[in-house]
């Protein structure tokens, strides 16, 4: 294979999408690494805080689509301050000086702002996609210029955001002669949306294939919208409060029938208790691989999908009241039904009022292919109500028959030992979230030691402190990122971790002054501490409230 | 009818609607140089006479799963072939043919470590241990 000329090697490079694959091909020798790096044109970038946009580029000089991810995860549940980093804005300012040929864009809990949103729109001819997940710090008028000045733009993707919204008309920026549109996602967004352009948006696009309304479009809209769009695979609901006698409910009804390609669906946003018109719904969507829904939906409901969705992959049942009493919310006989009714499951999502050890171990048995799991148990440390028990063996269960495992959140009252297990079985787990878990500095070790392939591992109120965190400290260099808050771990700890590995930025979160340095770091406890790896060294964006140790 | 001469003298008669199937001949045709048939110095008879079949099947077959489980067979070659269909596909500027060949060569790249591949493909690492530990750490904590 010496011998093929530079362009052959390229075109067999096209069929390697992996960016693993990709690093392998780059390693094999000087000429492979060479036409590798001028030919990957999608880069992911799992920590932005690992490189710089100009190491970026140097290495990657063609690169058309990249992925960015900021904060740590668990920003999601607000432990991290919200200017605690993760700026896109000097990462477009370079590719745009550096005349890259940027066309996709996909950024996850970064902070993005309308400057950063007018520059991409301004600097990119070609540009096409934008894919916002868990990102703030924008308003609707970022929309607008995107809108107004991207030709080409095929994807516009806005999950869970903080957006301001301006309430201005930034879906009547996109000019008529936009028919481009794939996917177009405004979900998160809470303010009202100009229902009459909307309507002539998804109407003079033809490829539309996935469509995600707000809150804001009520159901005759959504009624009108999907008559344009009857090769729409993937659907999110604005409203669903309605009347189920009304002649616009059943002429719904019937226009969904005609989408015959719908294979994805999320939304539902204001369904009653019952769910009764949601669950006629579901009944009319047999060929669903993908559901996001509120737990209102209820276990009842969740038995209508596991009767209906024989395909169905990935399930995700939101809580609709994150201190509710009970009434709406699902438990394990919902998480039962549907492991028995839908074998091609195998990425779930699901907070609920309570789960048993019988449960998950009847959910193992019945769905060995899980690659994602995440169960949240709403009440922290709530043990197996049926008998008293931790969830050790649910969740030993669940590791040991889902080989292939990657991802894993933990929940409800639980003991060192499940974390035994999770060391013992879950060869391939890549990422495991803790939460008010454990007993002793035992547990984390088992999974440090254990799961040879983690990647990032995220802790919460757990009794895990400087002797878990120091036992092992080259297995940092291994992992993405390590979060810790409210442990056991002390300054000193943190410290001395520090020192031993100057390739990996140790960052305090001190936010509101608990700490200070001089005090005896032996027994001042870390709030919030986060670690990482990098090529670059510590970050020169950091806020006064972040130390990098 | 076009003949065709490979590198080992080996003649071919090929139909128009086969020949052109393979751009450089194609444009050879289009220029007027067909007439006392074209060699085609850089590919043996025994390659060449594949790469004709091919063309040849995807000529007479509209069903496309037909013609996706010929292809799967078809590429069921060793090693050695398959080099030589990929550059000869790349000579003959046969698209379907390299994209099927350069496909095949990626497949057996899939999950594989750098020293596998060396293996596989028989290459010299020429890295110094130093650049070669500064790229791999470069991609598994930056590109992964």
């Amino acid at each position: 294979m010496n011998y093929f000329p530079d362009e052959v090697l390229e075109h067999v490079f096209d069929f390697l999408t992996s960016h693993r694959d990709r690093n392998a091909v780059s390693l094999v020798c000087r000429s492979w690494y060479k036409v590798e790096k001028w030919s990957r044109h999608r880069v992911f970038v799992g920590n932005c805080y690992a490189i710089s946009p100009e190491r970026l580029i140097a290495r990657f000089p063609r690169v058309r689509a990249l992925t960015l991810k900021g904060k740590p995860h668990f920003a999601d549940f607000n432990l991290v301050p919200h200017d605690w980093g993760g700026f896109v804005y000097p990462w477009i300012q370079v590719m745009a000086k550096s005349n890259i040929g940027l066309e996709e864009l996909r950024l996850k809990r970064m902070v993005v702002s309308n400057e950063s949103l007018e520059l991409l729109a301004r600097s990119f001819v070609n540009f096409k996609s934008l894919v916002l997940v868990s990102c703030e710090g924008f308003t609707t008028d970022g929309l607008a210029a995107l809108a107004a000045n991207c030709r080409f733009l095929r994807e516009l993707d806005l999950q869970e955001n903080e957006v301001e919204d301006r309430k201005g008309q930034w879906l009547s920026c996109f000019p008529d002669s936009c028919t481009s549109l794939v996917s177009l996602n405004f979900a998160c967004l809470k303010g009202e949306v100009n229902l009459t352009a909307l309507e002539r948006l998804v109407a003079r696009c033809p490829n539309l294939m996935s469509l995600r309304l707000n809150r804001a479009v009520p159901l005759e809209a959504l009624q009108r919208i999907l008559m344009h769009a009857p090769q729409l695979v993937d659907l999110g609901t604005g409203s669903f409060d309605h009347d189920p006698d009304t002649e616009t409910y059943r002429k719904l009804i019937s226009t969904l029938q005609k989408c015959k390609s719908i294979r994805s669906m999320s939304g539902f946003l204001e369904v009653g208790i019952n769910g009764v018109e949601l669950i006629q719904l579901i009944g009319h969507c047999r060929k669903l691989q993908r559901l996001w829904i509120l737990d209102c939906i209820g276990d009842k409901g969740l038995g209508v999908v596991a009767a209906t969705c024989k395909d169905l992959q990935e399930l995700r049942v939101f809580p609709s009241d994150l201190h509710g009493v009970g009434n709406a919310a699902v438990t394990e006989e919902g998480l039962v039904a549907v492991s028995i009714g839908c074998p091609k499951l195998h990425s779930l999502l699901y907070f609920c009022q309570q789960m048993t050890n019988a449960a998950l171990i009847t959910v193992a048995k019945n769905c060995p292919n899980f690659t994602r799991f995440r169960l949240c148990i709403l009440d922290p440390k709530k043990p197996d109500p049926v008998t008293g028990q931790p969830l050790d063996e649910g969740f030993g269960a669940i590791v040991q028959s889902c080989k292939g495992l990657r991802r894993l959140s933990l929940s409800g009252l639980l003991t060192d030992q499940v974390f035994l297990y999770i060391g013992m079985y879950a060869e391939h787990l890549e990422m495991l979230s803790i939460a008010f878990a454990g007993d002793s500095d035992k547990g984390m070790l088992y999974v440090l030691n254990g799961c040879k392939k983690l990647r990032k591992l995220e802790i919460r109120d757990s009794p895990f402190g400087n002797v878990a965190l120091l036992t092992d400290v080259g297995k940092y260099e291994t992992m993405r990122s390590l979060w810790m808050s409210s442990c056991e771990v002390t300054l000193g700890g943190c410290k001395v971790l520090a020192k031993k590995m100057p390739r990996i930025n140790v960052e305090i979160i001190n936010e509101y002054d608990q700490m200070e340095f001089g005090f005896d770091d032996d027994v001042q406890k870390v709030d919030k501490m986060f670690l990482y790896r990098t090529l670059v060294g510590p970050r020169k964006d950091a806020p006064h409230f972040v130390w990098t140790l | 009818m076009i003949t065709l001469t490979s590198s080992d003298g080996q003649t071919f008669d090929v139909d128009e609607v086969v020949a052109v199937k393979m751009q450089t001949i194609k444009h050879l045709m289009e220029d007027g140089c067909a007439e006392s048939g074209i060699p085609v110095p850089n590919v043996t008879g025994k390659i060449l006479a594949k790469v004709i079949d091919f063309c040849k099947k995807h000529v007479e077959t509209a069903k496309a799963e037909e013609l996706r489980a010929w292809d799967a067979d078809f590429i069921k070659v060793d090693q050695v072939t398959l080099y030589d269909l990929v550059m000869a596909a790349n000579y003959l500027e046969c698209k379907r043919l390299l994209d099927l060949t350069c496909q095949r060569v990626a497949d057996m790249i899939k999950g594989k470590s750098p020293e596998d591949i060396r293996e596989i493909f028989n290459i010299k690492n020429d890295f110094t241990p130093e650049e070669e530990e500064k790229i791999r750490k470069a991609n598994q904590w930056a590109f992964e």
